[in-house]
């Protein structure tokens, strides 16, 4: 199988990116294992802003649904329930439906891979019933299953507040908050009071010493500064962050930076979001954890300057637009990450990794 | 750090903390191995670690590695349990014109004393019950096995340091001098001085050899090998192609590829390496691979050992090798004999640098 265009990842990003190139006439494939296009949108009901400006503030699976009818109009092919597995030498990717491995060769790939969440480890944290944030919400929201009664949830950014309130709207008691800093760390203020008013204790500079249980979590016991307490959950909920997803960088041998405030080791990119592989480029989350409305401006980047380099627009128009997106993209995102960002594009001809292998 | 050292080795995979093992079995002082990453990190961390004697060619080849598949056990009663094993290997041909090869071979190999006994299709599968039916048959020998490579290098590692050897890692040596009559050797953490030097850089060994002007005509191969989820025991010998970890895990593959030092895996491979795993043992097919990986074989332009002085030079050793996973304790205790005795038990002549003029 040919194609101009393959996208890696039917997220927000990818889905983006995909209306960039698809819309200027460029045939594109987006592979994603799920059976769903939108990924990580799917299972998020919360409203989301703030977004690029041609989008009105929406929650996160109405944001998935609109994209998707966006896309509908044009020329992609969808591999839903597939996988890329690996590279052939010649490059072309291999993709698999479960049952066999075809290749599929492209003139550039777009990796829109997302990023996975991070755990929180302490003793028998692998306990079942022990479940990142993420993972909740994906039951709770997508698949309309509770994934307990009483629960404690381990950090406090606003991903973690947001998915308490969550909880609690299905019906599941959150007994505590447990943070190891001395303050909570949402910007939102309004959530983490929205918890308090509720009365669910935060308890700060504390951690989970142990979990405890016959085949499940029935037990916690949280180190507080001064002493230990158990709490009887059959649930617990931990915010270790989240990192982009890497693999298929590594085995595209693109080249790699850390970034602290992108998630950690991310491929090295430059502002047209191509990374140290001339035929690849990068979008979304696996570009360095960001919020939805960041997300969607990358997808943008990413499919401009590809279309530029298929010559399905000119290289002054894209520049003009990329200009405009990167403006926004410094207006929108957390100030932080965005300068994380900039860091790590003028390390873009000097990466800490140019070979993943350690020969 | 101490900078003045009787014996430097450059290389701390098998084969150089092989050597530095069994050099401090007799000598417990002076000993320093440098590595540009860790013990690990090259080649013998990305093998397929059998202990490989039977269909080695030609057979004075096989009858040096049979010398050192017999010091295994010894080896392991020295520095501790290496998860070595003699499970005895089968080589399948799935062709009956093949077996008058296997019939020659097994002929040229009694010569020199190593049994090789070429076995009927009925008698491949009472051995090994999982094997394609449709095979022919196979050459089978009692002394082959293999051996967990990390448990070895870390074991060597560990037994060595016992002994007083130091090892710097995560340093890279850049240069090598000749300064009255000594080496010197500067590394990316410091210059050291020695009186001798081993090159043990494995698939490196043709730069770290121009550093001092002689050619060592090593070349990349790369192998890609696939990895299979943990299965129940179910594989008995070491099949040449595959075989079975102390864990369970399934190491199919065999490939050879010219591809410089790039460690990359690639479908191709991965794709052929899997057919000729469910060719071999259909029941893989079931199983998930967890993993590819790939690694540089270290190739001598003609295939064999390099062994020995470098000519021309005094004191300065080299050693490099394929199948250095086979060959490891012997080269470990024959480096060692050349240096505390100037002599060998085994004669090496045959692996000398000199041959390739
Ligand atoms: C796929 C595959 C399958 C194999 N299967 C088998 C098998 O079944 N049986 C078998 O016997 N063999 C097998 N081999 C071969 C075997 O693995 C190698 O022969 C053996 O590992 C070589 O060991 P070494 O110590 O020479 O090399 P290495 O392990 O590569 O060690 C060389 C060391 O030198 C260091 N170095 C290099 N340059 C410098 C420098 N400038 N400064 C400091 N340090 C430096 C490196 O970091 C490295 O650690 C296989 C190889 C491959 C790739």
């Amino acid at each position: 199988m040919k194609t101009d265009v393959l996208i890696i990842g039917g997220g927000p990003a990818g889905l983006s990116a995909a209306i960039e190139t698809a819309s200027r006439g460029l045939d594109v494939t987006i592979v994603d294992e799920a059976s769903q296009l939108g990924g990580q949108l799917n299972q998020q009901t919360q409203v989301l802003r703030p977004l690029p400006s041609v989008y009105e503030p929406m929650r996160g699976f109405e944001l998935a649904n609109k994209l998707i009818e966006q896309i509908k109009g044009f020329n992609v092919r969808l591999l839903l329930n597939h996988r890329v597995v690996g590279f052939y030498a010649d490059g072309s990717a291999g993709i698999t439906d479960e049952e066999n491995v075809f290749p599929v060769k492209a003139k550039k790939i777009i990796v829109a891979s997302g990023a996975a969440e991070k755990a929180v480890a302490f003793p028998k944290w692998t306990m079942p019933g022990i479940m990142t944030i993420g993972a909740a919400q994906t039951l709770i929201n997508r698949d309309f299953v509770m994934p307990g009664k009483e629960a404690v949830i381990v950090g406090s950014s606003d991903f973690a507040m947001e998915t308490a309130i969550q909880l609690m709207d299905v019906g599941i008691r959150v007994k505590a908050i447990i943070e190891k800093q001395s303050g909570a760390l949402a910007k939102e203020q309004e959530k983490a009071s929205e918890l308090s008013k509720n009365g669910i204790p935060f308890y700060f500079n504390s951690f989970i010493k142990e979990a405890r249980g016959n085949g499940q979590v029935e037990q916690i016991d949280i180190e507080l500064p001064d002493e230990v307490i158990t709490l009887s959950v059959d649930l617990v909920c931990m915010d270790g962050g989240r990192a982009p997803i890497l693999d298929v960088f590594y085995q595209l041998g693109c080249s790699f930076g850390f970034q602290e405030e992108l998630g950690g080791w991310v491929p090295q990119y430059n502002h047209t979001l191509q990374t140290g592989r001339e035929d690849v480029y990068l979008a979304g989350n696996a570009a360095g954890i960001s919020t939805q409305g960041p997300l969607l401006l990358t997808g943008m980047i990413a499919g401009i300057s590809v279309s530029e380099e298929l010559q399905a627009i000119s290289p002054a128009e894209a520049n003009e637009m990329r200009e405009a997106l990167w403006k926004e993209l410094g207006l929108l995102e957390d100030k932080e990450v965005y300068s994380g960002r900039i860091k790590h594009l003028e390390n873009f001809t000097s990466p800490l990794l140019k070979d993943q292998f350690i020969s | 750090m101490e900078t003045n050292y009787e014996t430097i080795v450059i290389g701390g995979g098998v084969v150089g903390s092989g050597i530095a093992y069994h050099l401090s079995e007799r000598y417990k002082e002076g000993v320093l191995v440098l590595d540009k990453k860790y013990p690990m990190s090259g080649t013998s961390g990305s093998t397929q670690a059998w202990v490989w004697v039977h269909n080695k060619t030609p057979s004075w080849y096989a009858e040096f590695s049979m010398y050192s598949a017999e010091l295994y056990p010894y080896l392991s009663k020295k520095i501790g349990d290496v998860e070595y094993k003699r499970t005895g290997g089968l080589s399948p041909f799935f062709n009956e014109s093949d077996r008058e090869k296997a019939q020659k071979l097994a002929e040229s190999y009694r010569k020199i004393g190593i049994k090789i006994k070429v076995l009927s299709r009925e008698e491949v599968l009472e051995k090994e019950p999982y094997m394609n039916p449709e095979v022919a048959g196979a050459t089978y020998s009692s002394i082959d096995g293999n051996v967990n490579p990390f448990r070895l290098i870390d074991m060597y590692m560990r037994a060595a340091k016992r002994n007083g050897v130091r090892y710097s890692t995560y340093n890279r040596v850049t240069e090598i001098r000749q300064v009255n009559g000594k080496y010197l050797v500067v590394s990316d953490k410091g210059a050291f001085e020695c009186k001798n030097l081993i090159l043990a850089g494995g698939t490196w060994s043709r730069e770290i050899g121009d550093m001092l002007g002689v050619k060592i005509p090593v070349n990349q191969l790369r192998g890609q090998i696939l990895v299979s989820e943990p299965l129940k025991p179910f594989l008995n010998f070491t099949i040449s192609g595959l075989r079975q970890a102390n864990n369970g895990e399934v190491l199919m593959g065999y490939s050879m590829e010219e591809a410089g030092f790039n460690r990359a895996t690639t479908l191709d491979v991965i794709q052929e390496t899997a057919n000729m795993a469910v060719r071999y043992v259909p029941g893989l097919r079931k199983a998930k691979i967890v993993r590819a990986f790939s690694g540089i074989r270290a190739m001598p332009e003609d295939g064999f050992p390099i062994l020995g002085n470098v000519p021309g030079y005094e004191n300065l050793y080299v050693a490099a090798t394929h199948s250095g996973v086979t060959l490891s304790p012997l080269i470990g205790t024959l480096i060692t004999e050349l240096i505390m005795d100037g002599e060998t038990s085994i004669p090496i002549d045959r692996y000398s640098l000199s041959r390739f003029g």
